[in-house]
């Protein structure tokens, strides 16, 4: 990927046609998302114009580029393309010009140059089964990502392969994937679900990063819960419809047409933490939802295992077995037993009953 | 009421004893002398009528005490302990508690050993615990360390059982836990002495029907009736209870008198005059069937239309509300309440009161008559007629707290320091109306009451509700 010179960020926009306004409008949505005040808008911005070149090392391991794909196609051109220009993107498969041998020699490079201090970006989940599942350049993934991961300062798990196992995970999971957390515990991991991630959440993190030099707070699955802290559903222009029980029934009847909600044809918003309510997609012109189509909670771990995206929330996810008949009789049938024993119990006490005389209410001796 | 209605238990169970037992106070004493032996069974007991040597023996009393809890647990008391919350409102509601604040006296704590008996009998993860090893048996040494909860801090006044938010009877657990205890031989002595003298003479306090027939003559000449005995078709049969005939026989005297004015036909009856039953108060239903079935066959057999309960309390719950369950079938009668008949009386224009008393005045509902029983509107209606005075103590009606002596209490001796603590709540309650008058319906807690109000030294009176409405009779 071409490198910009050594200089800061505010020279590299100017440098690329971006007003000054447009670059304080995203220093605006950025200090609104983590509800700073409005006057850190200029902080974020002086910080943001003096951030110095942070090196980045990007590996992809079992992924489908989708990840990329959404970051490097969403707005053209964006500040959030050029915050990531900004960042010394010093290997990345899909993006780098270089291969083979020099490829490698890069990361390498990069990875003694910037220790301790570079950040590592990851797509795609990690196979633990046979290391030849997946490699690059005959190094499995697994050593690739425990050799790289030693000098980062942090490690960013882009995409909800790299944060929770993703598709390659699905049950069976052929492969043995692991999300990124599963391996590396020594060290922050933030992880950056959804298939794909939003762009703005990327950036947004990388921006974070290069104002405070630290990281936003996580929640418990350790997500930037600036963008993941409320569901779909609570923020869905279409929750109106919910609370007034007006659901569409089919994706092609009254209901769907006037905009009800999707709850009833297997829209997972309710169980969804991100942020696509608000920020939507393709540089903010519709979402899912918007779209007529339900969430499908990708962002959340076992989305791909949990059943139909079309069956309702309400619904079993998988269909009541034999297993669940069986055991709903075996409980009647001890319930039965216990009663049956219990009768018998009270009848054989009843039974042994000598009736009480005067005699018997005095004390033992 | 039909006696039907009996069948359809309401929370109640027992009460607010009797008669039998508990002291007689020095102004008891000086009042009716000749009769201050008959109130003490226990000691008398002890002296003279039991060798320890003669008492037969027919089993093992612990496995008996066992046994029974098991034939008492039914499907309310297992879905009663199944949905205890754990939540201890029921200790509020207990005036052992209260006055003491003792969590020993929690309501439900008092239940433990039945408690756990339905839990290792009749509980699958219970029996499976008993089987490996992890619950500890109930013994019979336990029911014996338990017999103070049972008997000497519950008055069975069913406050508990009002409460509770999942509405758990605790009240007749209790009554029902009394039925292992007592065939365990490890109710307390005073209640035992008193069952003994209900069933051998016919009165917990060893009242003969001479006693009674003593008590009539003198009605008789002092209010210048006539009081009929034994006579067939009579509108109501009127029991009394031991106190009423040994303490305070103007209520027979007032009853009369009432009964004349209204127009009644009404009688005694030698075979069943006692109303108390202290086979419901140890917990031995086999005695109290007994004893309930001796005033059952004297109405049957005098073909009398209703059963009077006198102003006692636990002898309206044993006739009214324990007796068609224990007798397993329905009267031939009603039973009613004493103030029950004077409200009937009252409304339908039969019984005119007239004149006021001209001091403020106070009620204390007796637990089995209010709460158990359900007659809490029928007192104050009638004493509104001639106390335009009467004011209501805080906790009144189906709330109201128990006199500490009810549920054999009274006649339990060993209760005594106990119950007179407990009273302090009561006291509270007299004292903050500033009343020097309180007005009640049940002869025992009249006693109760009267003895704790000399011990704290208190300048209170104390009137029965029926002699109150005979003193107000119009004259027309």
């Amino acid at each position: 990927m071409k490198r910009h010179s050594d200089s800061a960020l505010g020279i590299a926009l100017s440098e690329a046609g971006i007003s000054r306004r447009d670059f304080l409008g995203f220093c605006a949505t950025l200090a609104a998302a983590y509800a700073l005040p409005a006057s850190s808008v200029g902080a974020i911005a002086a910080a943001l114009e003096k951030a110095p070149r942070t090196a980045v090392i990007w590996l992809s391991f079992q992924e489908c580029t989708g990840c990329t794909e959404s970051l490097t196609r969403s707005h053209t051109p964006s500040i959030e393309g050029l915050i990531l220009e900004q960042l010394s993107l010093d290997y990345h498969h899909t993006l780098q010009a270089a291969s083979g041998e020099p490829a490698e020699r890069a990361r390498a490079e990069s990875m003694r140059a910037n220790a301790g201090k570079y950040l590592l970006v990851v797509d795609g989940s990690v196979p633990l089964g046979n290391p030849g599942y997946s490699t690059i350049a005959g190094v499995s993934n697994v050593d690739m990502l425990m050799e790289t991961a030693k000098g980062a300062a942090a490690v960013i798990a882009v995409g909800t392969c790299a944060a929770y196992g993703g598709l390659p995970a699905a049950q069976p999971n052929p492969t043995g994937a692991v999300p990124v957390s599963h391996l590396i515990k020594d060290k922050p991991v933030i992880n950056v679900p959804g298939c794909p991630p939003i762009p703005v959440v990327i950036t947004g993190l990388l921006a974070h990063f290069l104002t405070f030099g630290t990281l936003p707070e996580l929640d418990e699955r350790g997500r930037p819960k600036i963008f993941y802290g409320e569901s779909i559903h609570d923020r869905c222009y279409r929750r109106t419809f919910y609370d007034q029980g007006k659901f569409a029934e089919s994706f092609d009847d009254e209901g769907a047409r006037k905009g009800w909600c999707l709850f009833r044809l297997g829209c997972k918003g309710p169980v969804t933490y991100n942020a696509c309510a608000t920020t939507k997609w393709n540089n903010g012109v519709s979402f899912p939802i918007q779209s007529g189509h339900g969430c499908l909670g990708c962002s959340e771990p076992d989305f791909w295992d949990v059943g139909s995206f079309y069956k309702a929330l309400s619904m079993p996810v998988t269909p009541v077995g034999k297993a669940a008949v069986g055991a709903a009789a075996a409980g009647v049938a001890v319930g039965a037993a216990v009663a049956l024993a219990n009768r018998a119990k009270k009848a054989a006490a009843k039974a042994v009953h000598q009736t009480v005389k005067v005699e018997d209410l005095e004390k033992k001796p | 009421m039909e006696s039907a209605r009996g069948v359809r238990r309401p929370r109640h169970e027992q009460e607010a004893g009797a008669p039998q037992g508990g002291d007689a106070t020095a102004r008891d004493c000086r009042r009716r002398p000749t009769t201050r032996w008959l109130l003490r069974p226990g000691r008398r007991a002890r002296e003279q009528e039991r060798p320890a040597a003669a008492r037969p023996r027919r089993r093992a009393q612990g496995a008996g005490g066992l046994n029974a809890f098991k034939q008492v647990i039914d499907a309310p008391v297992a879905s009663f302990f199944a949905s205890c919350v754990h939540c201890g409102l029921c200790a509020e509601t207990c005036l052992f508690y209260t006055e003491t604040g003792d969590p020993q006296y929690t309501p439900i704590h008092k239940l433990e050993p039945l408690r756990r008996t339905w839990q290792q009998e009749y509980t699958l993860l219970g029996r499976l615990a008993r089987l490996v090893g992890l619950a500890k048996p109930v013994t019979d040494a336990e029911l014996e360390a338990w017999s103070p909860l049972v008997y000497d801090s519950c008055t069975m006044c069913g406050r508990c059982s009002m409460v509770c938010p999942v509405g758990n009877d605790i009240t007749m657990m209790i009554r029902k836990m009394r039925e292992g205890m007592a065939a365990a031989g490890h109710a307390p002595e005073g209640l035992v002495t008193a069952t003994q003298r209900s069933i051998q003479s016919g009165s917990p306090a060893g009242v003969k029907w001479v006693t009674v027939q003593a008590q009539i003559k003198r009605m008789q000449k002092q209010f210048g009736i006539s009081i009929p005995v034994n006579q067939e078709n009579a509108d109501y049969l009127v029991l009394m209870s031991s106190w009423e005939i040994l303490n305070y026989p103007e209520y027979l005297g007032a009853v009369g008198r009432i009964f004349n004015k209204a127009g009644a036909t009404w009688t005694l009856s030698e075979h069943a005059y006692e109303a108390t039953n202290s086979g419901m108060q140890i917990g031995a239903s086999d005695l109290a069937r007994e004893l309930v079935g001796r005033i059952v066959k004297a109405a049957e057999d005098l073909k009398v239309k209703c059963v009077i309960s006198p102003e006692c309390g636990h002898a309206y719950t044993a006739i009214r509300w324990e007796g068609p369950n224990l007798m397993g079938r329905r009267f031939g009668f009603e039973v009613k309440h004493i103030l029950e008949v004077l409200d009937d009386l009252s409304r339908t224009g039969r019984l005119k009161l007239k004149g006021s008393i001209d001091k403020p005045v106070t009620y204390h509902d007796p637990c089995q008559i209010s709460r158990r029983g359900g007659v809490h509107q029928q007192p104050r209606t009638l004493l509104r007629q001639f106390a335009p005075q009467f004011r209501e103590m805080t906790d009144s009606g189906v709330m109201n707290w128990c006199c500490g002596g009810g549920g054999g209490v009274s006649a339990n001796e060993r209760a005594e320091p106990l119950r007179i603590i407990s009273f302090k709540r009561k006291k509270a309650q007299i004292e903050e109306l500033g009343i020097s008058t309180v007005v009640t319906s049940c002869a025992n807690c009249r006693v109760v009451i009267e003895e704790a109000l000399e011990h704290y030294h208190m300048d209170v009176e104390l009137l029965g509700l029926t002699e109150l409405v005979a003193e107000h009779l119009a004259e027309d």
